[in-house]
């Protein structure tokens, strides 16, 4: 059974350009093929497509069509539609619209017209086959982002499509659950014979189990089929692409920092705990951060990285002491860039960042001709694209006089030109300036290759 | 009791304890307010509620009370009320009128606690689309709305921190802050949207139902006893006296 892309172009406003450009594909439901390319080549809005979602919800085909045995998913009602193609999303909190798993499966069960003797059996059989038989009864909410994906693909199962997409599913969950959801894909697809195309930057989770890897490029597919077993790194890093245990190209400048002797820290942390209810997420921390040092923070989804930061933010209580030196001023970028837009204009966004700054509309200009957004200046900052708003966000942050900058998950969901980008930005800041940099990652090469120190935290300890 | 409460059609209880509230609001007196208050209060106790929470949340409403007793005193009609209960305990007007207006807050407040300690909201949305045919859509839209209501919450308290992280001081629920916030509701409702049509929800076709709330003979008995024998009691009563 193939999965059929003929000539599609796609734009999601009738006068744009368009975001998918005359793009034809077959995929076989007999591989799982895993598509990957630089951020912004279309991939997404691609799976959106394939899955019959768009142009309903949202954009323009111009052209093309997609039929799964012949049939079009677009033309057929939700019911009928998510039993031939059903998706994965890449942001777990965004897929469920009840509150605990049960009553979720039950949502799913409903709309399948399922007969009221089979539920029980049915949500039984999903949950076990996704090992989260433990979880049936808990809130959605109260679930790490990793149980939400595998209470998500308990979902898929339920509905059993014959085609299942995926797009960016482990973009913000642990290695450990990817691997879990990765082993229950592959066993679906044995089992069941669901064909499997998934959207993803990051190769890791998938080389065990992924027949074919493709490169979107230039909107467009290239020929190239790989194996994900023998990767062609030259090719793969030329395109853009995030290889499996390759180290990223550190600028020699930026390996150490500067010798300055004995140095005050710029940040302590004492005995740093934070509990939520009776639960501790944080169980007394001891860090120092010096001056013109890089720090990376890494550890599983729940180990309470986001916590951390929130207490360096104050946005959650805790208890012992973070000690900033006097005087000294903290700066963040948070995960998803959109969460620190304040302006309505790009440039309000950065002239934001240098209030009380000689000449700043000067500096503004030199700022945004810097990261190339200088002809949107008078856009939304919420009209860029995900790229875009990434780079706008860490401009915005770094055109802040700061002496302590922290970073959650500064490129996230961003491909290996753009994350070798900000990070060389970020980390030229950091030792020109003397200031110290934390910044979280779930990719350990990435940390291993930029920081001077990495700091895992595991179980709340660091 | 608590699994009694909880137990009962959202819907029926729903509509009883408006019946009840719309019978409260033609009765001027106190002394039906302040039972009606007692009884609503002892029932959200018994549902297991927490104390602390309960009594937290009628702080405000005490102070209101209070507000609305003074007004009441203050602006009392003299002699002009309707003969009642209270005239019989209470002598003076001024302090009954006072006394119809704090019981009504207390009283209101009361019912309202009532419901919501006891009705569990996914069963009341699946209710009042069983029950009272509210469209689909609309049930686990709102459904939906409620799950990232957190959400919400959790990206308010980001979106100040990002004013905070560069230096910028906003005031609670300023405009700055809420744009942003408006702007994430919109593209996460879309998300949401799509999500569940990838799970099949259609919004008007076919489903098929488990454990959905149904009508009960004691659902039955509760809308006969709060909307038909309460409000002639209540009438009955207050003529009397």
């Amino acid at each position: 059974m193939n999965l059929s892309l003929e000539h599609l172009t796609f734009s999601y406003f009738e006068d744009a350009k368009p975001v998918v450009e005359d793009f034809s594909a077959l995929f076989s439901s007999e591989e799982v093929t895993v598509l990957t390319g630089a951020s912004g080549c279309g991939k997404s809005t691609l799976l959106m497509l394939a899955s019959g979602l768009y142009p309903g919800n949202g954009g323009f085909l111009r052209t093309g069509s997609v039929t799964i045995d012949g049939e079009d998913p677009g033309s057929l009602p939700p019911e009928k539609r998510c039993r031939l193609v059903s998706m994965m999303f890449q942001n777990p909190d965004l897929q469920f619209c009840m509150d605990t798993v049960r009553n979720e499966l039950i949502f799913t069960l409903e709309n399948l017209q399922t007969p009221p003797e089979r539920f029980e059996e049915e949500m039984e059989r999903a949950l076990d086959f996704c090992g989260i038989s433990h979880l049936k009864h808990r809130m959605l909410q109260s679930l790490s982002g990793g149980e939400k994906q595998k209470v998500m693909l308990s979902c898929l199962v339920l509905i059993r499509p014959r085609w299942l997409l995926l797009d960016e599913p482990f973009a913000n969950i642990d290695n450990e659950s990817a691997r879990d959801i990765v082993l229950a894909l592959k066993r679906l697809h044995k089992t069941e014979g669901t064909g499997i195309l998934a959207v993803d930057h990051r190769l890791d989770n998938w080389v065990e189990v992924a027949d074919t890897l493709r490169v979107m490029e230039q909107k467009t597919l290239l020929p190239e089929k790989l194996s994900p077993g023998h990767l062609d790194v030259s090719f793969l890093e030329e395109h853009g692409i995030i290889v499996p245990g390759s180290p990223y190209p550190v600028p020699e400048y930026l390996k150490t920092p500067a010798e300055r002797g004995e140095e005050e820290p710029l940040l302590t942390l004492k005995d740093l705990t934070v509990s939520y209810g009776e639960h501790r997420v944080l169980k007394g921390l001891h860090a120092t951060f010096l001056p013109g040092h890089i720090y990376a923070l890494t550890g599983p989804s729940g180990s309470g990285k986001s916590t951390l930061f929130q207490a360096l933010l104050g946005t959650v209580k805790y208890k012992g002491s973070i000690a900033p030196k006097k005087g000294s001023r903290m700066g963040f970028v948070t995960q998803n860039p959109q969460d620190q837009f304040l302006a309505d204009t790009v440039k309000e966004e950065i002239s934001a960042s240098l209030k009380g700054v000689e000449d700043a509309d000067a500096e503004t200009e030199r700022v945004l001709r810097g990261i190339s957004l200088w002809r949107y200046r008078d856009l939304s900052p919420y009209l860029l694209s995900q790229g875009q708003q990434r780079r706008l966000g860490v401009a915005a942050l770094m055109a802040y006089h700061c002496d302590i900058l922290v970073c959650d998950e500064p490129t996230y969901a961003q491909d290996r030109n753009n994350t070798l980008a900000i990070m060389t930005a970020l980390c030229s800041l950091a030792r020109e300036q003397n200031i110290a940099l934390i910044f979280s990652t779930h990719d350990p090469e990435l940390a291993r290759s930029f920081a001077d120190e990495v700091l895992v935290l595991e179980e709340g300890q660091l | 009791m608590r699994q009694f409460l909880r137990g009962l059609n959202p819907s029926c209880k729903f509509v009883s304890l408006m019946v009840v509230t719309l019978t409260l609001a033609f009765v001027h007196d106190p002394a039906v307010n302040a039972i009606v208050f007692l009884v609503s209060l002892l029932l959200t106790l018994c549902s297991g509620a927490d104390l602390k929470r309960v009594l937290l949340l009628y702080l405000p409403i005490l102070l209101v009370a209070a507000g609305a007793f003074m007004t009441g005193y203050r602006y009392s009609t003299n002699g002009d009320l309707p003969s009642n209960l209270t005239s019989v305990l209470v002598s003076d007007t001024r302090i009954g009128n006072g006394l119809i207006f704090a019981t009504r807050v207390l009283v209101y407040a009361s019912i309202g606690f009532l419901f919501a300690f006891t009705t569990d909201r996914i069963q009341l949305v699946r209710s009042f689309e069983k029950q009272l045919h509210l469209p689909q859509l609309f049930a686990y839209g709102l459904l939906a709305a409620w799950g990232i209501f957190p959400q919400m919450m959790q990206e308010y308290r980001r979106t100040r921190a990002a004013f905070k992280a560069r230096g910028l001081r906003v005031l609670p629920f300023s405009p700055a802050v809420l744009k942003p916030l408006l702007v994430k509701s919109v593209r996460w409702s879309e998300a949401l949207a799509v999500a569940m049509e990838s799970k099949g929800f259609d919004g008007h076709g076919e489903r098929s139902s488990y454990e959905a709330p149904t009508v009960r003979t004691v659902d039955k008995v509760m809308l006969v006893l709060l909307c038909l024998v309460f409000p002639v009691v209540v009438v009955l009563l207050t003529r009397v006296f």
